[in-house]
């Protein structure tokens, strides 16, 4: 028998996604006898907004560490909500309800292009994105004291705009952090890490850019009584780039981890180690480490260490058998990883990483009785590595228990309890520690 | 001392400039040129953004132009006086004061320009869309263009005095390099103008348009962060080859700086420069994936040694950054001898690494020629010509100049 009333896998992205159509149905019953003539009076400036959000959503920003961004429209979404005086135009004067509305139609406009294009639109983000907008709509036109709003006070004369504009940069900063909080919810829930480390790494990744962002929306809502409609066009080109530069390190950051994938490759071709057993073992670390809660930086260096975690291997003159250092004598495991510390050093900018490499062997019982320190990122790795010799990469779930029964046999005196713990979770879904969006409708 | 000259022909030009513009349209001492003072300030502690050698993003040219529009061609002259004349650490004076003159010159004649095609940052001009089209768009265009040329002839002039580069030529690679990036700046300087007086925020425009620049400039250090992580990166395959071939260390790095110097003296583009050095660095990847009996063994006669430069093609393949030095690390080991004619780049790192292999790394028994001796042994290979072997001697040469010198 199965219930009716059974409580959603996602709870926190289900709640969001509620909320953003509560929110939607809210302004749409406030003004939805107007809708017909609202939307003959302003066409044209309808048409350009929801054209430039929808199209600023298809070019998503992806991060160094892998999120998604969508700058470009989320700037022009708080465009709408604080615009008013369009030199040209009937002055844009809607309720917040309204402004979801434009909102709502570019970015379901955009979510059906991704789909179409087979790439997962992000619901639940879009409806974080939807609040966030919403909110500031309401704190810009509806909140203030003795009934003026900032909306109102964008046709105040002289320099006393200046300060309007420091009040709608802060509005967008709210709108802003609000989204940004409620997607790190979403994402935490989904990958079952800590939420604060997840609010941590959404607000400082996002940080350079949503300075970005949030000074847009205001500029084109000052610009558009002397410009027009090319207000909002016109202030994106700063944006756009900014944009184009955070691109650019982005792509550079994913060549510099070819790179380092290269150099795990080198293990591979001369027969030292199994194919992918590097690729393998480092998508399991940094998963574990998500799920333990470590930071983007702490990640990346432990992504970087689990790829050249067998390099030390090139210069044996005989393979060991399948490359598995969990089934080698333990000395010659300590002089593997020694030798491929050393190889790593003559990169200094990779000392960290060269340091988690030479710690991969440490049996955890030194941590605890001798007090001796093991980075996290060893200990991640070690069992990371461990679990892939195991099972020599397959997943079938014999293998599997038999892996993890193996690993937990030498739990406490090899391995390092909470992070086989974290392993558990990680090998038990594959959604758990994983950055990549998966559709939330379509099930 | 021709560049004396010439810096004091463009200091004349300076000076006759601004007292014209000064005597013609006069400078008031307002409050905004205050604030241009401090972003000029603020742009010179910050300075423009550099990425390998080329300026990816330049604050001074947005503010001198928004300048222009907003204090005129005298204040903006002024103000480029200033700019150009702190640019910058530890310059030479005479440096400096050129500088000065240049960055006046251009920032005046834009301002000039501004105004002669009629433009206005008056928002009591500035009423409908044709005005804000006419009236400063377009003029602030005009400014930008004359700005961007003025700058780009004054440098080219002093290149070609200093070093004797042909104007053309610099002028070519300096339109190349920034031109593009100078629309941009125009559409961010017409809407700092536009928010600072007929949107009427005054100073507080600076703010917004500010924080998207800093973003770009903090992306842009990352972006120059990253490309020196790669050099790094780089060092580490360097590495893997020596700790498999214990006595090739030091092999790859000498080879990559022959490669390098080689490639420059027969005057190969920049570009090809760098992939013939980068190839020269990692020519010998491929013996990674070689049994490390065979390798150390350095029998160079076995028939499984000589796929060595396919496999180090072959993993580095995936790689856009290092696509131009694939075909040199694929063609280094048979350039010298192959039927076909190959590459000049896989020739310049064949001969520089069998010329190391003779004089430094030697046989495995242990014999090191001297120079003269493996040059003599190249001579006699097929594609080895004179004007290889010239590049040769011409590299080892600078490099005992570098060592003395060190």
């Amino acid at each position: 028998m199965t219930s009716v009333f059974r409580l959603p896998s996602r709870p926190v992205a289900t709640t969001v996604l509620g909320l953003g159509l509560v929110g939607l149905g809210l302004g749409l019953a406030g003004s939805g006898s107007r809708l017909g003539t609202l939307i003959a009076t302003h066409a044209p400036a309808l048409v350009v907004f929801v054209g430039v959000i929808a199209v600023g959503d298809l070019f998503r920003l992806r991060m160094p560490s892998g999120r998604e961004t969508a700058p470009l429209a989320s700037a022009s979404a708080l465009a709408v909500a604080f615009v008013g005086t369009i030199n040209g135009e009937a002055v844009f004067d809607i309720d917040p309800g309204l402004v979801a509305l434009v909102v709502t139609v570019a970015l379901a406009l955009a979510a059906a292009v991704h789909r179409a294009q087979h790439r997962s639109p992000g619901v639940p983000q879009l409806a974080a994105r939807l609040l966030g907008v919403g909110l500031a709509a309401v704190l810009a036109r509806e909140v203030g004291p003795e009934g003026a709003t900032l909306w109102d006070d964008q046709a105040l004369e002289g320099y006393a705009r200046g300060l309007v504009a420091v009040g709608l940069v802060g509005v967008a900063l709210v709108a802003i952090v609000v989204e940004l909080v409620l997607v790190s919810a979403i994402r935490a829930e989904r990958q079952r890490s800590p939420w604060t480390a997840a609010v941590r790494d959404e607000l400082t990744e996002a940080a350079p850019l949503t300075l970005a962002v949030v000074v847009t929306g205001p500029m084109v809502a000052l610009m558009a009584p002397v410009l027009g409609l090319v207000a909002l066009p016109a202030a994106l080109v700063p944006l756009v780039m900014a944009y184009a530069a955070v691109g650019q390190f982005a792509r550079n950051r994913a060549t510099n981890r070819q790179l380092i994938a290269t150099l795990s490759v080198l293990t591979e071709e001369g027969g030292y180690t199994r194919r992918l057993h590097a690729e393998r073992v480092s998508g399991l670390a940094v998963r574990v480490g998500r799920v333990l809660g470590l930071g983007d930086r702490e990640l990346r260096d432990i992504e970087y260490a689990a790829l050249l975690h067998d390099l030390g291997q090139i210069s044996l003159r005989d393979p060991i058998p399948d490359g598995a250092t969990v089934l080698a004598a333990p000395a010659d495991q300590r002089d593997i990883a020694a030798e491929g510390a050393r190889i790593i050093r003559r990169a200094e900018t990779l000392d960290v990483v060269a340091a988690y490499v030479e710690a991969q062997t440490t049996p955890y019982r030194l941590v605890r009785e001798l007090g001796e320190p093991v980075p996290i990122g060893s200990r991640i790795i070690k069992c990371a590595n461990a679990f892939d010799d195991l099972t020599q990469g397959s997943s079938d779930p014999a293998r599997v228990t038999a892996a993890l029964e193996r690993i937990h046999l030498g739990l406490g005196y090899e391995y390092d309890p909470d992070v086989v713990d974290a392993l558990s979770r990680v090998v038990e879904h594959s959604s758990v520690g994983r950055l990549a969006e998966e559709p939330l409708l379509a099930r | 001392m021709p560049v004396l000259g010439y810096i004091g022909v463009v200091v004349a030009l300076a000076v006759g400039l601004l007292a014209f513009l000064i005597g013609r349209y006069g400078v008031f001492p307002t409050w905004e040129f205050a604030v241009f003072a401090v972003l000029a300030v603020g742009q010179l502690l910050a300075g423009d953004v550099v990425v390998e050698r080329r300026v990816v993003l330049s604050f001074s040219s947005i503010v001198l132009l928004a300048g222009q529009a907003i204090l005129g061609p005298a204040g903006a002259g002024l103000l480029g006086l200033g700019m150009g004349a702190f640019e910058g650490r530890s310059v030479p004076l005479r440096a400096r004061v050129f500088n000065a003159a240049e960055v006046a010159i251009f920032s005046g004649l834009g301002g000039l320009a501004f105004l002669v095609a009629g433009g206005t940052a008056d928002p009591a001009q500035l009423q409908d869309t044709s005005d804000i089209v006419f009236r400063l768009a377009l003029p602030l265009l005009l400014a930008d263009i004359v700005q961007f040329l003025a700058n780009v002839l004054l440098l080219a002039g002093v290149v070609r005095v200093a070093q004797g580069v042909p104007v053309s030529v610099q002028v070519r690679t300096l339109v190349g390099s920034t031109g593009a990036a100078y629309i941009g700046y125009g559409i961010i300087a017409f809407l700092l103008v536009v928010l600072w007086r007929p949107a009427e925020l005054g100073p507080v425009a600076v703010l917004l348009v500010l924080g998207p620049l800093l973003v770009a400039q903090w992306a842009y250090r990352q972006h120059a962060e990253e490309l020196t992580g790669q050099g790094r990166a780089l060092q580490v395959l360097v590495a893997a080859v020596e700790a498999k071939a214990p006595h090739l260390t030091g092999h790859s790095t000498r080879v990559a700086e022959l490669s390098g110097h080689m490639a420059q003296h027969l005057g190969l583009r920049p570009q090809m420069v760098s992939d013939t050095r980068v190839a020269g660095m990692l020519h010998d990847l491929g013996q990674t994936s070689l049994p490390t009996a065979l390798v150390r063994s350095g029998d160079p006669a076995a028939d499984s040694f000589s796929t060595y430069p396919a496999r180090g093609a072959d993993l580095l393949r995936g790689l856009s950054f290092l696509a131009g030095a694939l075909p040199a690390i694929e063609g280094h080991h048979t350039a010298l001898d192959a039927d076909d004619h190959p590459a000049l780049p896989a020739r310049i790192v064949g001969v520089a690494d069998a010329y190391d292999l003779l004089t430094e790394v030697g046989t495995p028994d242990g014999l090191v020629l001297r120079r003269d001796e493996a040059i003599e042994i190249l001579r006699g290979r097929p594609h080895v010509d004179a004007e290889l072997l010239q590049a040769l001697e011409a590299s080892l040469a600078r490099r005992i100049g570098e060592e003395v010198s060190r």
